[in-house]
């Protein structure tokens, strides 16, 4: 007896797709929901009757006219399969369990953190992409070597192994994969093409582009895409619906993102430019670092900051270490200083930094000029950069007194005479 | 079974087709002319003359149209192929000749999974039925030089359509242990295996 249901989705999520996908070989009766008034993505899975049935409140979601409720897209996909889809031996059966895992912890991470920023919908971050592309091409490589003795991945027929497997290599094909990247994979290619052009597979799919020139970071549509965070694609709710609905919208929308994109965040954290929203500056940091490292500090560095610093686009900041008391041995306490910079990572574009240790062991005190981008600390921006800065005193220096003038030169050249501090100096650090 | 043999390839392989096919009543088939192309009195009708026009027939009286090719261009390729098979395949006479068919199959086998379009045709069949003696043939090395020619073969013969009565050549992993698993079946089984160890 052929099952007969409901999918709850958004529209064209390839993870729903492998369900489709199924159901066409077995004749599942599936009706999707995926639009308002029906299904209203972020909205309609988060209401208490969604999540009693389904308690992790995500999509796709599959409900059987029988009442019987299943989320996480293989169980569906498993669940509206017939026994070939699935395996007919525990062997077959095991393979095509392992394939499915292997799109899971093999093929998403990599995928997401390479297409994500392409579609607009994720921060590119060039070192994340250019890890992505290289673990792309193992997998590629697995599957390719895989497929030169074999039709499909298990078996001799299309089972859930290449439904899932096909389904998660797709916005690679279709955005990413140009085709001088995928001409070395031709067993993969192969594969890939015949399971397209299947009927059951079209059903779903429609006709599938293939990429043709890599996509790159959309950087517009990534724009464009962070006020409103409705859905990861472009399908827009009715326009009067969406100004009531802006408010809550906005609160459930990157939990939603997240479901979409969680492999990829996890791979590349926090990777949106928590900067994004000041308008820009004129003053280059990377130009000023570049001076201050390669060139002499009193007569080149300095004067190029203070010629191209914007006290509108940027901030100068005197920081203290709070408990001066508990600073014992200095390689301890410079540890401290390196650790915090080390956890700023992610700040270093918008930021720099000349942090001094006074004093000797049992008798210091850390201070430090800070420059950021913006007028207010940067720290509360990210959560990754709240660990150290409370056990500092910060106060923000007008650009224009001598006494900033003053503490810039001493701190960022390692020299003078510290006045304020009262201790010689032992070393300093440079966080740029 | 002797005189199943004497009545030529085409006509035992046509035999095969039409049991593969789900096809219950035996059709008698005759030879006509040196060659000994096939012939097939209908009951109806004329007799059916040579081997592509007796296996489309097949095809079609099993209602099996959709392995004739779906769209125009599907047609015209499995059409392509049965040609190649019945002047270039059945013709090949020498090891240079063999070594010909596998090299241009290997090439344009080596971005698709069937002969003709995105699923399996009469094409892959009758190419298989073709190929089956100089497949059982081949060295192990040379199976993996023809790499995608063997994975093709090794993915028809798993078709109920392909016929099940073929011998089963194990070319799954690593393409060893050839007549391993054969299955030998009735009397085809014997005419199949004659015509291996013959036809060189």
């Amino acid at each position: 007896m052929a099952v007969a249901g409901t999918l709850y989705t958004y529209p064209e999520n390839w993870r729903a797709f492998k369900a489709l996908i199924a159901a066409q070989y077995s004749g599942a009766k599936i009706k999707v929901l995926s639009s308002p008034p029906h299904f209203h993505f972020g909205q309609t899975n988060k209401t208490p009757e969604f999540l009693k049935k389904f308690p992790v409140g995500k999509v796709p979601a599959f409900e059987g006219d029988d009442g019987f409720c299943v989320f996480e897209s293989n169980a569906i996909a498993y669940y509206v399969s017939n026994d070939e889809l699935r395996g007919a031996t525990k062997e077959t059966a095991a393979e095509i369990v392992q394939w499915v895992n292997f799109a899971d912890s093999d093929i998403v991470p990599p995928a997401s953190t390479w297409v994500f920023p392409t579609l607009g919908i994720m921060h590119y971050n060039k070192q994340a992409t250019e890890f992505a592309k290289e673990e792309v091409k193992r997998v590629l490589g697995i599957l390719d070597s895989h497929l030169k003795t074999q039709t499909f991945l298990v078996g001799e027929r299309i089972s859930l192994a290449d439904i899932t497997v096909v389904c998660t290599l797709l916005w690679l094909y279709k955005q990413v994969l140009e085709p001088a990247f995928r001409q070395p994979y031709v067993n993969v290619n192969r594969w890939f093409v015949t399971c397209l052009n299947q009927p059951q597979f079209k059903a779903v799919l429609g006709d599938v582009k293939l990429c043709e020139k890599m996509a790159q970071f959309d950087a517009k549509k990534f724009a464009e895409n962070q006020p409103k965070k409705d859905t990861p694609k472009k399908e827009k709710p009715a326009k009067e619906e969406k100004k009531q609905e802006k408010k809550e919208e906005k609160k459930p929308a990157p939990e939603e993102e997240l479901d979409e994109c969680d492999q990829a965040l996890a791979a590349e954290p926090k990777s949106k430019d928590p900067f994004a929203h000041l308008p820009k500056s004129p003053f280059v940091m990377d130009e000023f670092k570049r001076k201050y490292s390669n060139e002499d500090t009193l007569t080149v560095a300095l004067p190029h900051f203070w010629e191209h610093f914007d006290k509108e686009g940027w901030s100068i900041w005197y920081a203290e270490y709070r408990f001066p008391e508990e600073l014992t041995q200095t390689f301890m306490s410079c540890n401290l200083i390196t650790g915090m910079f080390q956890r700023l990572d992610k700040l270093r574009k918008n930021a720099f930094a000349s942090v001094i240790l006074f004093g000797t062991n049992n008798d210091s005190s850390i201070s430090g000029v800070w420059v950021f981008r913006g007028q207010e600390l940067a720290f509360p921006l990210s959560p990754d950069w709240q660990v150290d800065y409370e056990s500092y005193t910060w106060r923000k220096l007008d650009s224009d007194s001598e006494e900033c003038k003053i503490l810039v030169k001493e701190y960022f050249m390692w020299e003078g005479d510290f006045k304020h501090v009262g201790k010689s100096f032992n070393q300093g650090k440079i966080f740029k | 079974m002797a005189a199943a043999a004497q009545s030529g390839l085409g006509a035992e392989e046509l035999a095969l087709l039409e049991k593969s096919l789900g096809l219950q009543k035996g059709n008698k088939y005759g030879v006509q002319g040196e060659r000994k192309t096939p012939v097939l009195q209908t009951n109806n009708g004329p007799s059916l003359i040579g081997f592509i026009t007796i296996a489309a027939h097949l095809v079609k009286q099993a209602k099996k149209e959709q392995l004739l090719g779906s769209t125009a261009e599907e047609k015209a390729v499995v059409q392509q192929w049965l040609e190649y098979r019945v002047t270039r395949v059945d013709g090949c006479s020498s090891k240079e000749d063999t070594r010909i068919i596998l090299k241009d199959l290997n090439t344009y086998l080596e971005d698709k999974v069937y002969l003709a379009g995105n699923s399996f045709t009469l094409a892959d069949i009758l190419m298989y039925y073709g190929l089956h003696p100089i497949m059982a043939d081949l060295t192990v090395q040379e199976k993996e030089k023809y790499l995608n020619v063997s994975r093709w073969f090794n993915h028809i013969q798993h078709y109920p359509e392909a016929g099940h009565m073929c011998l089963i050549v194990n070319f799954s992993l690593k393409f060893c242990d050839l007549f391993k698993s054969c299955r030998m079946d009735l009397d085809f089984s014997a005419n199949m295996y004659n015509r291996i160890r013959y036809s060189f």
